[in-house]
């Protein structure tokens, strides 16, 4: 016997896993550092964290394989897709059509301004396009989370979460139209520039409603056992993900969907712990410190003064636009600047968008892709505390707490 | 300060007061929308009043002077029906009920009004706790002599009002095992129970001098007795209903109370005595922890019986009464709720099938906007 035997050589070459978990424990410290004293959103840290560990920063996290991260992110987003869908009441858009025209006039007055910016600054109307979609996005996934987090309640509330639903669905469908027009300039035949987003929106909604009928189906067997039930959503969560990946479907819509569909169909309202229990929680947690990871911000370098411009003309695009119709829809000018300032975040939505027309157009990557990524990641840090801020400007989290 | 003078008012004439909770509609915990809920609804003309409250997760609604059961319906409809216009206009369901059932007292933000400011800083977490609805009935008096009398008169018949819109089964997650859970918080306040005995008006005007005098109160409204006298209403008032699950219960609460008004001044003439308070809490704790099936002990005779009984026999007695007041539909719902149960009942029924205290409030919110 030798000490080789039993002792480990040294260096040590331990898997890339024991510097994800350390980077977990790192992160979710930090995070409550943050809270504790900033009296920040959690979320912050664990972006951070991933930023600082990250290629981006000291470089202590190896890269570990792109597909392995995809997962997690498509699972953790998944969830929160799923959350947001369950808590969005879509029959009060039909009690309060205002709403509704706040997120049409907002969703199109940013994509207008983000378009004709670009297109001010000589980019290229195609590209300047997609980029105008994926601006459209309110992160779901930072909307849901410093909600949560902040147990905020109120007007402004629940409007964040409606608005946030409906600017996803807008950016996912329009991106696959733009990315369908792009294929077009490259010389592709009508058909395959209109299917794509019909095979898109048929199948992601079939896909939802099937989610919607197992769902109930479930819950009429085993609802009443929260925790159970949790594992059993938890569960088909990741199948519907993993199917609607398959199936090149988008599982941001499949997902967003199903909520939004279990929450229509369903006569009463469930609710469920955060994150649909603690396993959904920690994959929310790997997801920002996975966001924090691929942060980019290469296209700073090139193009700051276009990235702080888009950032710019979207906050004040969102923000004038509902002003505008705030009275109408029945909310105070208060209320109306804290919605403005809330819809700011992106994040992975965002992010899984771009990386999606990086990989079908490398020339794409390698120019407007770079800036739009850098806007990403500022409004990945800004967007959490610019929402906390507004929710409390409004006056919708508990007074006492922090 | 001095006591205001009794103003005049029409004799029997009454007014509804509902405390009404506001609703998130994701979990249905109450949500601190009463602002944007009053605004919405300044928007509408409606008759009578809305107001704030002392928590931003309830609003006031108030009738005009109504006489019968069917103009006080009417009123209470209209107003129930611009309440949950705009409840649905702002994804906010209203209910009634006298408990929000698992809210958590310390998450309720106080309505920014100095009043309500005051009482926050005097009562601290109290006042958060008074997160409770209630109904409030006023009857009105010829004169103040008058309105002690009907006061300390009705005193006997409280448990009545208390098992009949008893709806508070349950606090912070929790059955009581209450049916009236609600007003065990208003007994935690240092002025709730009963009004002194005095029968003069002079000599509650001095009563009233002295406790100014010590600083203890500053006006009438800090008074949170059972029944108060209104003076600037010239009426007195009850104040020991939970706000009932649908307005159709609290109109006909507010006609029986009515009716019975009209027993004691017209045809019951005998005068109120201290005795009669002897068994006051006992038969008021009775009526609180068991609704209609609790013990009834007849201060005058010592008898025992149920209060459901007790209202039956009550019911037989003023029904001339109300024929001639117009409320003889009023009369028969309160006969239905002695055989179907009043709201405590209702909502430990909707627990039991539902298992869900979420899912339960979601009926509760349905039921009272109609939908």
């Amino acid at each position: 016997m030798t000490w080789s035997s039993y002792l480990p050589l040294w260096p040590l070459s331990p898997s890339p896993a024991l510097w994800l978990a350390l980077s977990l424990v790192v992160a979710v410290l930090v995070g409550e550092a943050l809270v504790r004293y900033a009296r920040m959103p959690r979320i912050v840290g664990y972006t951070g964290t991933g930023l600082l560990l990250g290629p981006g920063g000291l470089n202590l996290i190896p890269q570990l394989p792109d597909a392995g991260w995809r997962l997690v992110v498509d699972l953790a987003l998944g969830i929160l897709l799923f959350e947001l869908g369950s808590r969005v009441n879509l029959r009060w858009l039909k009690a309060n059509p205002w709403i509704a025209a706040t997120s049409l006039l907002e969703a199109s007055a940013t994509f207008v301004a983000v378009f004709c910016l670009l297109s001010w600054f000589g980019v290229p109307s195609i590209a300047a396009v997609v980029v105008a979609t994926i601006m459209i996005a309110t992160s779901p996934a930072i909307a849901v989370r410093t909600v949560t987090e902040a147990r905020a309640q109120g007007q402004v509330t629940d409007r964040l979460l409606l608005m946030a639903a409906l600017n996803c669905i807008y950016a996912v469908v329009f991106h696959k139209l733009a990315v369908a027009l792009m294929y077009g300039e490259a010389g592709m035949g009508l058909i395959h520039s209109i299917l794509p987003p019909l095979y898109l929106i048929s199948g992601s909604a079939l896909l939802a409603w099937l989610f919607g009928i197992t769902f109930e189906r479930i819950h009429h067997h085993v609802g009443r056992h929260e925790e159970t039930f949790s594992f059993i959503l938890f569960g088909m969560i990741a199948f519907a993900t993993i199917m609607a990946a398959t199936l090149k479907l988008s599982p941001i819509l499949v997902l967003l969907a199903a909520g939004l569909i279990t929450r229509y169909q369903r006569r009463r309202t469930r609710t469920f712990p955060p994150h649909f229990g603690s396993a959904g929680a920690v994959l929310v947690v790997l997801m920002f410190i996975a966001n924090g990871l691929a942060a980019d911000l290469g296209g700073l370098r090139s193009g700051l003064g276009l990235v702080l411009a888009l950032i710019g003309v979207r906050l004040v695009t969102k923000g004038l636009a509902v002003l505008m119709l705030g009275h109408y829809s029945g909310i105070g000018l208060r209320q109306a600047t804290a919605l403005g300032i809330a819809l700011a975040p992106m994040s992975s939505v965002a992010l899984l968008l771009t990386l999606d027309t990086n990989a079908l157009f490398p020339a794409f990557a390698s120019g407007m892709g770079l800036i739009l990524m850098s806007c990403i990641v500022i409004l990945e840090f800004a967007g959490p505390i610019l929402v906390q801020k507004a929710l409390r400007f409004a006056g919708e989290t508990p007074e006492d707490k922090v | 300060m001095s006591l205001t003078p009794f103003a005049p008012s029409r004799p029997l004439s009454i007014g509804v007061e509902l405390e009404l909770q506001l609703l998130g509609c994701n979990d249905y915990n109450l949500v601190s929308s009463a602002p944007d809920m009053l605004r919405r609804i300044a928007k509408f003309p409606h008759p009578g009043e809305v107001k704030p409250e002392m928590t931003r997760s309830m609003i006031e609604i108030n009738t005009s002077v109504q006489h019968e059961y069917s103009a006080l319906v009417r009123e209470l409809r209209a107003l129930r029906d611009v309440v949950s216009d705009a409840g649905r206009f702002l994804n906010v369901a209203v209910s009634g009920g006298g408990t929000h059932p698992f809210q958590h007292w310390s998450e309720q933000k106080i309505y920014d009004a100095p009043r309500f400011n005051y009482l926050s800083e005097l009562y601290g977490y109290l006042a958060k706790q008074f997160t409770i609805f209630g109904q409030h009935v006023h009857v009105g008096c010829t004169g103040p002599d008058e309105a002690l009398h009907l006061m300390h008169m009705l005193s006997r018949y409280i448990p009545h009002f208390i098992a009949l819109s008893a709806s508070s089964p349950f606090v912070q997650g929790h059955d009581t095992g209450f049916a009236s859970a609600r007003l065990n918080s208003v007994f935690s306040f240092p002025l709730s129970g009963r009004a002194p005995f005095l029968l003069r008006w002079s000599d509650f005007e001095q009563f009233f001098g002295k406790m100014t005098g010590t600083g203890v109160v500053e006006s009438m409204k800090d008074f949170y007795w059972d029944i108060r006298p209104k003076p600037e209403f010239g009426t007195i008032e009850i104040r020991v209903c939970d706000t009932p699950l649908t307005i159709e219960v609290a109109a006909a609460i507010a006609c029986y109370i009515q009716a019975m008004a009209r027993y004691i001044m017209v045809e019951l003439c005998i005068a109120p005595e201290e005795d009669d308070y002897l068994v006051y809490t006992f038969n008021r704790f009775q009526a609180c922890r068991f609704g209609l099936d609790g013990i009834f002990i007849d201060p005058r005779t010592h008898e025992r019986r149920s209060i459901r009984d007790d209202i039956a026999g009550m019911l037989g007695r003023i029904a001339g009464h109300a024929a001639e007041l117009g409320s003889t539909e009023a009369m028969e719902r309160i006969r239905e709720m002695l055989v179907a149960g009043n709201g405590a009942h209702w909502l430990r029924q909707a627990y039991a099938r539902e298992h869900n205290l979420g899912d339960v409030m979601q009926l509760q919110a349905d039921l009272w906007m109609g939908s």
